[in-house]
């Protein structure tokens, strides 16, 4: 994995640099959209993602590196990353090295952790996002939009998507599958090997750990605003209880656990566990589509609510192309390009953007939209959402399962 | 003086390569590790990285697992490569495809081979779907675990089918090398052939061994993607630990991480002096 960021990095040093440099943040401020354009054309923006998925690189390269090419001859350079990390610890190596106006990085998929780990290193372009004119079709007055698992945006990142947490199953062998935690509980305990999650710091395998987190806390509320020490370790200790007390009932008796959603996802199209999950619901119809699930799988929110947040793009403060990156932003959150994304045989990702401020056409649009039968309705997921904690609860849980739990 | 000039300018970019690169990579990761790290506001360098790399029980884990997967995977290859070179040494029929097999390995790379082990042994691969099919197991989890195992089984398989071809290929150009003469003379002499291996050829070409083995051991123990792809979420060997500290958003982890690659290297470095040690007290005995 790091060979990969290593020939990433050499893919970018080598493809041609932009005919403007706008490494100047300040500079582009002052300027008009239209001049920002204008600065922008025939430039090149590399933007490092989470390459994973298949149909998520083909919309980003094909649908979008389309429109930014045609329209504005920009050349959209898609990176491909495993973990978001890999990025920023690119742009902190030159933070460190003194490369302060023509990094390697023009924009990151983004959201959490990371985010707070760019602000923390003062290490993020911040204050143009008024500049974008699609700007206004995000509303920044939803606490959801406006904070990054708590921590404020402050204009220093786009949002892009929303995205809910579910669990799937395959109808055909599993009909009536747990719906809430207490629930799951039981089922795995009934049916020993059938379960399992990726360990820590797998993101996913994070994710799942928290829906215990909160029902061993007594529910999210519990757990808002800043780290408290004294609720941690109040919920944790019940947490790890429940946990540990779980692991002879799981895949492999908990000797090991996998370490990716990738693994877990095989393990799942190989029948060898029952239930799996996904930050995003869109993942399992791209997975009956190309074949790897059975059509029969099903996906669902648990009634007691799943988690949900928002991902982001960012640009970072030493970003030679800021221009080009603000203009594939804007495209990014255009009601036209929003729909494509919601598309379930393109992405089937939720907008971030108010549908209501888009245009007539792209409404209709929007309205049309039915989902796979194996990817279950944002509005049905919608119904019960948890907030996600802010960055120091969550590291502080990851951290605790590995030592309490994970060894 | 004319030499002098040439042999420094021919050895410049080698040189430059492993000053910069080399260096001054271990350089930063060595700063880091001391916790100095201005961007974050570590202005002071200090212990405390190596402190609490050193106090945690998982490090020890850590660097037992390593130590056994390195170790396990080396005497195996090395064992099986003095075999299949005394093999290929002679002249059989098939000697040309056999040779060919062993030296296929060697263009294959690390990650393939570990994906293929995957394929093969998961508990839903292809032995396990046989078995089902045998009748065997009723469902996976009846499959034997070798891959994400705890006794690290898929990991040192890879190993030893990746490294064996390498020990071989040295092993036998040292042998082809030193002909079978001595052998001969000794077997004239009424040794055993037991006895001609054991103490003609085999003190000949342990050197050549101990080298190639000792490549295989620092490479195995400082690998990263054979134990990222087959082995079990916990404990996990130091390369994994070390970059799990590395992309770990909260930047304070990085100085942990890079004091753990310190420990790598210097383990690595103490073998390395061993084994020359070693080598010294074989010529000088």
């Amino acid at each position: 994995m790091k060979s990969l960021t290593i020939a990433a990095l050499l893919a970018v040093t080598m493809t041609p640099v932009a005919k403007a440099d706008t490494a100047d943040g300040a500079a582009l401020i002052a300027m008009t959209w239209d001049q920002i354009v204008d600065e922008a054309r025939g430039g090149t923006v590399n933007w490092f993602m989470w390459g994973g998925s298949d149909s998520i690189n083909q919309y980003v390269s094909g649908y979008i590196g389309g429109i930014l090419m045609a329209d504005y001859g920009i050349t959209l350079n898609r990176v491909g990353i495993t973990d978001t990390a890999e990025a920023v610890n690119i742009v902190l190596g030159e933070k460190q090295a003194g490369v302060s106006n023509k990094g390697a990085v023009d924009m990151i998929w983004i959201n959490g952790e990371n985010f707070r780990t760019l602000r923390q290193g003062d290490m993020v372009w911040c204050g143009y996002t008024d500049a974008l004119p699609n700007n206004a079709l995000i509303n920044w007055n939803n606490p959801a939009i406006a904070n990054d698992f708590g921590v404020p945006v402050a204009g220093c990142e786009v949002p892009w998507s929303k995205a809910q947490f579910a669990f799937a199953h395959d109808s055909a062998t599993l009909p009536n599958p747990p719906k809430s935690i207490p629930d799951l509980i039981a089922w795995i305990k009934a049916n020993p090997g059938q379960f399992t999650y990726p360990a820590a710091p797998d993101f996913n395998g994070g994710v799942f750990v928290r829906h215990v987190f909160y029902y061993a806390a007594g529910g999210a509320e519990n757990l808002l605003g800043r780290f408290d020490q004294t609720k941690y370790d109040a919920a944790a200790s019940k947490t790890w209880a429940i946990l540990n007390d779980l692991e002879p009932y799981l895949w492999r008796k908990g000797d090991t656990y996998p370490t990716s959603i990738t693994a877990l996802d095989q393990l799942f199209a190989n029948k060898e566990v029952s239930i799996t999950f996904n930050y995003d619901a869109s993942q399992f119809g791209l997975a009956v589509q190309n074949g790897s699930f059975p059509e029969t799988v099903r996906s669902y929110g648990l009634t007691d609510g799943t988690i949900s947040n928002t991902n982001y793009t960012a640009i970072p403060f030493n970003s030679p192309n800021k221009a080009a990156a603000m203009v594939l932003q804007n495209l990014l959150l255009s009601g036209p390009a929003q729909v494509e994304k919601a598309m379930p045989a393109a992405w089937g990702a939720a907008p971030a953007i108010e549908i209501a401020r888009t245009k007539p056409e792209d409404q209709a649009k929007f309205a049309s939209i039915t989902q796979l039968p194996s990817v279950v309705s944002m509005e049905d997921l919608g119904k019960s959402a948890l907030p996600e904690l802010q960055a120091d609860w969550i590291s502080a849980i990851e951290q605790g399962w590995i030592e309490n739990v994970g060894q | 003086m004319q030499d002098r000039l040439k042999i420094t300018l021919l050895l410049t970019p080698a040189l430059t390569v492993i000053g910069v690169l080399f260096f001054g990579g271990l350089g930063l990761s060595l700063l880091r590790s001391f916790n100095y790290m201005p961007i974050i506001g570590m202005n002071d360098p200090n212990l405390d990285a190596y402190r609490s790399v050193l106090a945690s029980p998982q490090v020890y884990r850590s660097l037992a697992l390593t130590l056994y997967i390195a170790a396990t995977s080396t005497l195996i290859a090395s064992v099986l490569a003095v075999a299949t070179a005394l093999l290929l040494r002679r002249s059989f029929r098939g000697r040309a495809i056999a040779s060919f097999l062993v030296h296929l390995n060697l263009t294959i790379p690390h990650l393939v081979g570990a994906i293929g082990i995957l394929y093969l042994f998961s508990q839903s691969g292809s032995f396990a779907r046989m078995a089902y099919g045998l009748g065997l197991i009723t469902k996976p989890a009846d499959f034997p675990a070798i891959v994400f195992d705890p006794y690290a089984i898929g990991i040192i398989a890879t190993y030893v089918w990746k490294e064996l071809p390498f020990i071989t290929v040295i092993t036998l150009a040292n042998m082809q090398t030193l002909g079978n003469d001595h052998e001969s003379v000794a077997r004239t002499l009424g040794a055993s052939r037991w006895q001609a291996f054991r103490h003609v050829l085999l003190p000949q070409i342990m050197p050549g061994l101990l080298s190639a083995s000792a490549i295989v051991f620092a490479f195995t123990f400082g690998a990263y993607e054979i134990p990222a792809l087959l082995g079990a979420s916990a404990p996990q060997t130091l390369p994994l630990m070390a970059y799990r500290g590395f992309t770990d958003v909260n930047l304070a982890s990085h100085p942990q991480a890079m004091a753990l690659a310190m420990l790598i290297a210097a383990v690595s470095a103490i073998m390395i002096a061993l084994y020359t040690r070693a080598l010294r007290n074989k010529r000088r005995g």
